[in-house]
């Protein structure tokens, strides 16, 4: 039976976004909670009944964020918690004697008995909500009817007041059948660790921000874009396989056995660069002296035009010599091996000076053939000596290197492996030294033949950096020298110094021990049990006489722990309370961290201060202030918006010239940098919905038009309302993820924005209907609004279109790519729609205008629901319907930031389980 | 060659340390558990027929003379006739003394690869995948190694892959034809010496170790799993019984790698091999690496075997192959055929191959399968071909396929596969300048070469729908 206080009720709010019907809505809600029925007819004191819908709302879309929010429903209500002595009960009395009557005059026609438009029959649902079956469809009741879309226009008209009623009986019993559901279900979201947490808890525990997890298969992805659905995350023999041998192969990397590698150098530079063209130069003055021997005006002249055609500038990469201007195309072929640099046994004590340099134009590259001599292991450190070439340009030259191979001339390839650009600001002819380190086991290509092929022989062996000038503002970069070196930076590795902080000792085992027990508390975020340590201490003696070392029989032992359902799986959802701040740590670090908790957190679970409110907060803000956060802003944007679609995405240049891979890179971390921004400013949520600023770097803001920006990183700008920018909705990758690469979707879009933002997906197309076939010439031909109507006419798409429709036409000022327009082959665009319950969009401003003024609430509501669906793991359910909503409203109380909506979720019973 | 004492011994046995070409029966790589064999060591009359599968790659395509050339009645490689009623020419004449055992195929090609240059194809020969004509690729999955996969764990190692430039070649100069399930290429052993250690001397060590360890591992891991078990509710319970589900099934699986361990390996006499023989001597080279394909099938040491003779591109140690029969480098017979003989040069390499793969297969059907009914070549299917046809170009594959006339496949047949708008024979001609032929659009419709990998893999008993781009089963075949 059910404890007492278990039924304090925090009654916050109501799915209906109607607000003329809130009044009476919350007079019987809150009077409903009462189990007495007679409390019902309780006046409801402190309820500001008066919302002056009248007032006109503000033109300014950011002046309406404040509007929309002070006529919240939410606001209406105090937070309060109700104690009742008796279960609350099912008020099905109350259903036969006054809802009923009403919901069968106005759906009756439609879905009574002998008809059966609909999928169900009104007068069968069983009115139960707290046991009854059919709880899904009267959820869809309520939104249709509080969101005026039913009955429709030709249909039976239901008075407000009859409207009112329907809501108000349906809201209460759903949120009261939602908390007494809620505590009859279990909360669990045991799961194992999805891909991506996997590789970061792997990061943070060895310390190396390698990708781990390249054979791993992707997660499957849930029906509303999560990938860490504990539901759909399964295991299989293959699964559980990968996981050892990818942790046994992570911990080799991180380990440094035996002796330290002689380190590899390459000393570039570029003296000899300009030699052919010199020799031609000379040559040809050499000549024009003879010609000209005895006019010292002309040959004074030639001399000039000789100058002039040996020190052009060149479209690639090129030498010059500083003094005489003289400069030389650089070429290149991996034919041969010829133009490989050869390894030095030491670095020169002083940089070489030469006076040639490299220049290397914008968008240019640059190969700098290695040879077959990089090594698999240790960093390959990259030094560059360069400056800029000129001082006039606006923009700084940036560097970003590939790493790849070329063994014949059809088989060559190369990848980006730069962690960051290197911003070249040092004046011309005042060159810096920049410089990057990378794994060399973290090059994603390297040459298959480099280790088994010959220098100069066809497939040949060598591999090549490449460096890249990636700015797109004017401004070449001159490069001086070019140091490469390929060592451990410190023997043994401070990463092995981390699996192995002390040496071994004569008493291997206990040597053992006192390690495993440090790295199951890291691993399995808690102590081993004496039992567990005991466990691990006898398979490290018993696996010790396999190999040579105690350490790497450790190895071994640490690449089982890691494969552990103790580490693999997240959230247990123990019945034993010691078990809870556990969770609580775990949960939290997942959530903002997608790892494990770090010492701090396990430390304060351990001694429980975590379950105090204030610890819990202090933690989690400190988590969100760690730069690790940004994989929460990265996997949470990714899931929540569904971008796989963009990486999905191809567009042809022939339809959108512009389009290049830097475009849609910057596409992709628009959305994470602008939900980053958003979160360290504890900035409004509805800041997503629009925003009059907007994060930026320089590929994209030449796609929006905004000059003056330079630079790849993302910094925020202000951006002036002509430009059609600002927040979620107009941000080019994601209204081109929802084109097919040639054209806008509008129903694409629709859908998008529905399910994604609105978290109102509509019902997929029923199986019988057939898809559009845009290959079909006859559709193909039609304008899009043509193309709409004409499947929207067809009876058995027209319910579910009419809804979806309509919000995709207000995007179709965005082309495929996300560009402006306001023509599409020469016509005016026409982005002006109806919404299915009547309500005007005027393109783009009026779709914000809409969803600023009408649906803040839907909006907040949903965030904090896919927030929550995140951070749990799991979809949300009914049961959890009572505690969204509570969040909801605490969080339009505090004013929507997204720190708080973060805070606010954390602290609550359906996070803290 | 003798092989001593072959019956005395079980003939499946595990290998230890296998080199960087013979994939051991790692755990991870089946899908399919079954004790069924392990148990029966005593009883092997009743177990059901073996069925093999060997695959060949030949580079630089075939000589395709136009139909008015004098070349055209003798050094065409594709047959003249069709179905039943067909004439080998020279190129493949040799095979006429296998005739009822043999199909030649043509009008096959994976569509994914038709308009790129032949040069970069043979990547894609076995997986049909995408590969491209630049920059990096995503292959996937071979059809011998999908094969493996199914049958793999039933002998001693899973499959063998060999090729006469070893390793793995590049992106698209590709030095073997085996891809595993991530797409990633398998690295060919090309020295006979390594190859016969791989498969008859005891070593390996590291294998037996590896397993030891792997053991010992999961038992402490299944120990973890029962005590975390203990600890939680009840649907969180359902939800970790996945986990050991997933323990016990590779429990199974290290069980029966680890019984091979148990097993002494079949000895073979070599004595009149030369193990050190290198490409440079091409004809004893092929024979040697034909030989060791037939010990490793009539020792059940495998089921499943590539052999790339050549890669493409006119590169590396293979391309002196040619030297067989008198000429410097083979990829440049292809190039010469509008100089005179030079449809005769060509076309007399491919006979040289003929000859060859002929002799492997006469040697299969001489070899009664042991407690069989009919041969090993009954019950093996051997896969001939090339990702070109004509100059440089990637359609109509030439393909032949010889033996598993026990698995159901009706011989003695040249099969068109191919639609030709003037109902004729695919021509290729020689390339005279100007855009190639792969350059040009395909006026005539070709079958996905799916089609055929996936009819043999049903028949070799692996119950799939699609492979490779399949459409539908080949069933003519």
């Amino acid at each position: 039976m059910f404890e007492q206080e278990r039924f304090a009720v925090r009654v916050s709010s109501f799915l209906c976004s109607n607000p003329t019907s809130l009044a009476l809505l919350l007079t019987c809600l809150l009077a409903s909670v009462a189990t007495n029925a007679s409390a019902q007819n309780a006046a409801v004191a402190n309820v500001a009944a008066s919302i002056d819908s009248k007032e006109e709302p503000p033109h300014d879309l950011q002046a309406l964020k404040p509007w929309g929010a002070a006529r919240s429903r939410f606001l209406k209500v105090e937070d309060r918690t109700i104690h009742t002595g008796t279960p609350p009960e099912p008020r099905v009395d109350l259903f036969r004697k006054e809802i009923a009557p009403v919901l069968n005059k106005a759906c009756a026609d439609c879905h009574g008995v002998d008809d059966e438009d609909g999928r169900f029959r009104i007068g069968e649902l069983n009115p139960d909500l707290f046991a009854g079956p059919d709880v899904a469809w009267w959820l869809e009741i309520l939104d249709l009817i509080s969101n005026k879309e039913m009955p429709p226009d030709d249909g039976e008209p239901l008075e407000d007041e009859q409207r009112t009623k329907i809501v108000d009986w349906l809201s209460t019993e759903l949120q009261l059948a939602s908390q007494v559901r809620r505590d009859a279900a279990g909360q669990s979201a045991f799961r194992r660790m999805t891909r991506y947490e996997f590789n970061y808890a792997l990061q943070d525990l060895l310390g190396l921000s390698y990708n781990f997890v390249h054979d791993l298969p992707p997660d499957p992805i849930n029906e509303e874009g999560f990938h860490n659905d504990a539901s759909s995350l399964q295991m299989s023999a293959t699964q559980l396989e990968l996981y050892r041998k990818l942790a046994r192969k992570a911990l080799l990397k991180t380990a440094s056995f035996g002796p330290q590698p002689a380190p590899v150098f390459w000393s570039i530079s570029m003296s000899k660069g300009v030699e052919q063209s010199k020799a031609k130069y000379e040559a040809d003055v050499a000549k024009a002296q003879r010609k000209h021997a005895d006019d010292a005006e002309e040959f004074s002249k030639a001399l000039e035009k000789l100058k002039k055609k040996y020190s052009s500038s060149h479209r690639g990469p090129y030498f010059r010599h500083l003094e005489t201007g003289l400069t030389d195309r650089i070429s290149w072929s991996y034919r041969g091996a010829k133009h490989a640099w050869a390894t030095t046994g030491k670095l020169p004590e002083e940089t070489p000076s030469s006076d040639v340099v490299s220049i290397l134009p914008v968008q240019q590259k640059w190969i700098v053939e290695l040879g077959n001599r990089v090594p698999d292991r240790g960093d390959l450190k990259i030094r560059i000596l360069a400056s800029r070439d000129e001082d006039e340009s606006p923009g700084n030259p940036s560097l970003r290197l590939e790493f790849g191979f070329q063994a014949s001339n059809n088989s060559s390839a190369s990848a980006f492996v730069s962690p960051n650009d290197l911003v070249i600001e040092a004046p011309a002819g005042k060159p810096q030294f920049y410089e990057w380190r990378i794994p060399t086991s973290e090059m994603p290509i390297r040459n298959p033949m480099r280790r088994t092929g010959q220098m100069g022989k066809t497939p040949s062996p060598s591999e090549y950096l490449k460096l890249y000038n990636s700015s797109i503002s004017n401004g070449a970069a001159r490069i001086y020298y070019i140091e490469v070196s390929a060592d451990y930076a410190t023997w043994p590795t401070p990463s092995h110094r981390k699996l192995f902080p002390s040496f071994v000792t004569n008493d291997e085992s206990s040597f053992a021990r006192q390690h495993l027990s440090r790295f199951i508390r890291s691993t399995w975020r808690r102590p081993a049990t004496k039992m567990e340590l005991e466990q691990k201490v006898s398979l490290f003696e018993r696996l010790r006489p396999v190999f040579n070392t105690a350490e790497e029989t450790l190895l071994e032992v640490y690449a089982t722990i890691l494969s552990s359902p103790n580490f693999l799986y997240l959230a247990a959802g123990s019945p034993k309370s010691q078990h809870d701040a556990t969770l609580i740590a775990t949960r939290l670090a997942t959530f903002l961290h997608c790892s494990l908790p770090d010492e701090q957190l396990i430390g304060l679970a351990q001694s429980g201060e975590l379950l105090k409110p204030q610890v819990l907060e202090q933690e989690t803000r400190r988590l969100l202030a760690d730069s690790r956060s940004r994989r929460f802003a990265e996997q949470f944007t990714r899931q929540w918006l569904g971008m796989e679609m963009l990486d999905y995405l191809e567009v042809n240049r022939k339809d959108f010239p512009h389009w290049d891979p830097f475009l849609k890179e910057a596409m992709r971390e628009e959305p994470i940098a602008f939900l980053q921004e958003v979160l360290q400013q504890n900035a409004s949520v509805l800041d997503f919905l629009h925003a009059d600023y907007a994060m930026i770097n320089d590929r994209l803001s030449r796609h929006y038009g905004i000059p003056e920006v330079h630079g790849s990183h993302f910094r925020r700008m202000e951006i002036p309302e002509r430009l059609q920018r600002g927040g979620l909705l107009t941000q080019a990758g994601l209204l081109a993820m929802n084109s097919d690469g040639v054209h806008s979707h509008p129903l694409k879009r629709g859908i998008w924005l529905l399910s994604r933002l609105l978290d109102d997906p509509p019902p997929p197309p029923p199986p019988s209907v057939p898809e559009i076939d845009l290959a079909d010439p006859g559709i193909a031909k039609m304008t899009l609004k043509e193309r709409l109507e004409d499947h929207r006419n067809d009876p058995a798409c027209y319910s579910c279109h009419a809804k979806i429709d309509p919000w995709g036409v207000a995007f179709e000022n965005y082309d495929a790519v996300g560009s402006w327009r306001s023509r599409i082959k020469g016509a005016e665009v026409d982005a002006s729609s109806k919404l299915f319950n009547g309500e005007p969009l005027e393109g783009m401003q009026g779709l914000k205008r809409y969803l600023l003024q009408r649906r803040q609430d839907q909006f907040v509501r949903a965030m904090v629901s896919k927030l929550a669906t995140f951070a749990l793991g799991r979809p949300l359910r009914f049961e959890d319907r009572a505690e969204i909503d509570a969040i909801a409203a605490e969080l339009r109380r505090k004013g929507d930031g997204l720190q708080d909506a973060i805070l606010l979720l954390v602290q609550s019973d359906l996070f803290r389980g | 060659m003798t092989l001593k004492s072959l019956s005395q011994v079980d003939r499946r046995l595990f290998l230890r340390g296998a080199g960087i070409a013979l994939a051991l029966p790692a755990f991870e790589t089946f899908g399919k558990v079954s004790f069924a064999t392990a148990k029966s060591g005593a009883s092997d009359e009743k177990r059901a027929p073996p069925k093999r599968l060997a695959c060949f790659y030949m580079p630089d395509g075939v000589p395709m003379p136009l139909q008015e050339d004098p070349a055209f009645q003798d050094w065409s490689w594709f047959p003249h006739g069709e179905g039943k009623d067909y004439q080998l020419t020279k190129c493949l004449e040799p095979l006429g003394a296998v005739s009822e055992n043999l199909t030649v195929l043509s009008g096959l090609s994976h569509p994914a690869a038709r308009s790129i240059h032949g040069h970069s194809n043979a990547d894609q020969f076995l997986t049909g995948a995408a590969t491209g004509g630049h920059g990096d690729y995503q292959n996937s999955i071979s059809l011998d190694q999908r094969y493996a996969q199914f049958i793999g764990d039933e002998t001693r190692i899973a499959s063998m892959v060999l090729s006469t430039d070893g390793g793995t070649g590049t992106p698209r100069g590709t030095h073997t034809m085996s891809f595993d399930r991530s797409g990633r290429a398998i690295p060919a052993e090309h020295k006979p010496k390594r190859i016969f250690d791989m498969l008859f001397v005891k070593q390996g060590e590291d294998a037996a170790r590896r397993l030891a360890v792997s053991k010992s591992a999961l038992d402490d891991l299944m120990e973890d799993a029962n005590n975390l078990r203990r600890s939680l509710s009840k649907p969180d319970q359902a939800k970790l019984e996945e986990y050991l589900q997933a323990l016990r099934d590779t429990e199974l699986k290290v069980a029966k790698a680890k019984r091979w361990m148990d097993l002494p390996i079949p000895e073979a006499n070599v004595d009149h091999l030369n193990l050190d023989v290198t490409p440079e001597d091409p004809r004893n080279y092929l024979q040697t690496m034909f030989e060791l394909i037939y010990m490793a099938f009539k020792t059940d040491t495998t089921r499943v075997a590539t052999y790339q003779i050549g890669r493409e591109n006119g590169v590396g140690v293979s391309d002196y192959m040619a030297r067989a029969i008198g000429f410097n480098l083979t990829h440049q017979l292809s190039h010469q055929t509008k100089e005179p003989e030079g449809w005769k040069n060509f076309g007399s390499y491919n006979r040289f191959l003929a000859e060859e793969l002929c002799r492997f297969a006469k040697k299969l059907k001489a070899t009664p399968e042991e407690n069989q009914e009919g041969n090993m070549l009954d019950h093996t299917l051997l896969l001939f071909g090339s990702a070109s046809s004509a100059f440089h170009l990637s359609r109509n594959y030439p393909l032949v396929l010889i033996g598993g006339n026990r698995l159901g496949f009706e011989h003695n047949q040249y099969l068109k596969c191919g639609i030709y708008p003037e109902g004729g024979q695919p021509a290729g001609g020689a390339w005279k300048g100007g855009r190639e032929p792969w350059q040009k659009e395909m006026n005539h419709q070709e079958r996905p070469l799916g089609d055929l990998f996936l009819t043999m893999l049903n028949r070799l008993g692996v119950e799939t729908q699609s492979f490779a781009g399949s459409q539908a089963p080949l069933d003519s075949v």
